[in-house]
């Protein structure tokens, strides 16, 4: 079984990339970490959600006009904690889908970002710099974390949208 | 403990090791036939042999890639020979004294995960629990420290706070905590000061140089002790014993000790490598996030006027990419100051390479404007720490 686990691993596929909450955290949170954005963020959210797509790893990609704005989800960013300090790439850095693009380091611990897609990066968020909470406050919003080209658009078919991604955030609960 | 020969030692690791990177036919015979296995249900202990910080650091990597976390929990005990190990997101230079550190022989150690710097000796024992993402919990590790010390010198008061320190007396730091989650597992690893030099890490935990603008995760600092000052009887294998004991206690293990040797290539295939990638340049000062320093240099003149010149430099990856300096030009020429500024453009942050670079500079003058740009290429340097 440890063989196996391995090979997954290697065989490309995701895993999750965050913790999973404490089994304290999950006695105080009575509603499901993503809709822990108030009522205001959340039609937001709907209204955008079609147009998302996530990754095992809970990071989100949005495609509007040929580049792909990537962030990492709700309960990415629930489970992290506050965010600290975000380390990105540099523009024009070339990534390969999860491929290692940067690392958020919050209260919590030292996370690795993973590429959602294969592409290049276009533009990198600077407000993060000054303002790293901004992943926690707005992480679908103003807390996105960089923007690429899409060299391989058949991957987008391969993420989940927002009912599948729900699904996988449930399953993970079990 | 259990003592057995060095033999069965060896072959119990190699079984061991073989087992968590999930060999089948191994673990199919080791079942059968080490008591190992049959009394570590779901824990093991590691002590690691090597006291380099790089080798150690490497071995915290390498189970973390190698091991499947899922199934198992792991302690590893290990201490390094004197060593400043700063966090992932952090600027060396405002953290640490470099040029104290060169000239003491002390290395300089980035580590994967978060947090800020600590100085490291071989009074200083670091934990890491190793553990899937689902049972990542740092405060039951921090429980398995505090319940093990109250345990054994049940005088001393300790206890972990919200920023998950360990505080003995309500004010001494004795642990500080950092964390790494990546793609499968985490690990959560701390420090315990038993009987550390607390007189170098005061010496050492100070600036390179001033005038250091960044927003690089910074240290909390924290007024420090050793446990032996506070508990003069408590030895080191007692301390290890004890939290040996304790992680099988709070966690349900029966896990036994092991020694390990990071320097086994065969039981330890690529650490080395991973070794000397922690130990170059590009992972300790090229990952240090962008800075810039602005400071002020005095530079003596005629009599005993000083002039000021100013300083500013942009670094990112380590690497100079701006540089500007405003010298009184009735100091020094601006075309002077102007290639000196030049010079460094491009150049590592650091003080010796600073210092090559301006020799080509400083042949081609002569008298007193050679002297004058020898004043101003001293205070750079020193200025770069």
């Amino acid at each position: 079984m440890a063989m196996r686990a391995v090979l997954r691993c290697l065989s490309a596929n995701f895993s999750p990339g965050l913790p999973q909450l404490s089994p304290a955290a999950r006695l105080t949170a009575t509603r499901p970490p993503w809709r822990s954005c108030s009522p205001r963020t959340l039609s937001t959210t709907s209204a955008l959600s079609t147009a998302l797509k996530f990754t095992e790893k809970h990071e989100w990609v949005r495609v509007e006009g040929g580049i792909g704005t990537v962030g990492i989800s709700s309960y990415a960013q629930e489970a992290l904690g506050d965010v600290v300090y975000c380390g990105l790439p540099e523009v024009g850095q070339s990534l390969e889908q999860m491929e290692e693009f940067g690392a958020l380091e919050s209260v919590k611990a030292a996370s690795e970002l993973y590429s959602p897609l294969t592409g290049e990066v276009t533009e990198i968020n600077t407000e993060l710099a000054e303002n790293p909470g901004l992943v926690n406050k707005a992480c679908y919003a103003e807390g996105w974390l960089i923007k690429m080209t899409i060299g391989k658009p058949e991957e987008l078919d391969g993420l989940m949208d927002q009912p599948a991604y729900d699904k996988f955030l449930k399953s993970l609960e079990e | 403990m259990l003592q057995m020969s060095c033999d069965a030692v060896m072959s119990h690791i190699r079984r061991t090791l073989s087992l968590l990177r999930g060999c089948r036919t191994f673990s199919q015979s080791a079942r059968s036939t080490s008591t190992f296995f049959s009394s570590s249900d779901g824990g093991l202990v590691l002590q690691s042999r090597s006291t380099d910080v790089y080798q150690n650091l490497a071995l915290e990597d390498w189970i973390e890639a190698n091991v499947d976390l899922q199934q198992r929990s792991i302690l590893l005990l290990w201490r390094n020979r004197p060593a400043v190990v700063i966090g992932r997101h952090q600027n060396p230079w405002s953290e640490c004294n470099l040029p104290t550190m060169r000239r003491a022989g002390i290395p300089l150690a980035r580590r994967r995960s978060g947090g800020g710097t600590v100085f490291h000796d071989l009074g200083n024992l670091n934990l890491t629990f190793f553990t899937s993402k689902k049972a990542y919990d740092r405060q039951r590790n921090l429980k398995v420290v505090t319940d093990a010390l109250r345990r054994i010198r049940p005088e001393l008061d300790v206890h972990a706070t919200d920023r998950l320190d360990i505080v003995l007396n309500g004010r001494f730091k004795i642990s500080g905590s950092a964390s790494r989650l990546s793609r499968k597992s985490s690990y959560h690893h701390c420090t315990l000061l038993h009987s550390a030099d607390r007189s170098a890490l005061a010496t050492m935990l100070r600036p390179s140089c001033p005038g250091i603008h960044s927003n690089a995760t910074p240290s909390v600092p924290s007024l420090v002790a050793n446990l032996l000052d506070h508990a003069p009887t408590l030895q080191w294998e007692e301390l290890l014993d004890a939290v040996v004991q304790q992680y099988n206690a709070e966690f349900s293990f029966s896990a036994v000790s092991a020694l390990v040797d990071p320097a086994d290539e065969a039981a330890f295939p690529g650490l080395s490598s991973a070794a000397a990638e922690l130990r170059g340049w590009d992972w300790t000062f090229g990952k240090t996030p962008k800075f810039s320093v602005q400071t002020a240099l005095q530079l003596p003149g005629a009599g005993s006027a000083v002039s000021s010149a100013q300083l500013v430099m942009d670094i990112k990856s380590g690497v100079i990419e701006r540089c500007q300096l405003d010298v009184p030009d009735d100091w020094l020429p601006r075309r002077l100051s102007g290639e000196l500024s030049g010079v460094l453009v491009g150049e590592r942050f650091c003080g010796h390479r600073a210092a090559a670079a301006f020799t080509a500079l400083l042949r081609c003058e002569s008298g007193e404007l050679q002297d004058r740009l020898k004043t101003l290429c001293d205070a750079v340097v020193t200025a770069m720490g």
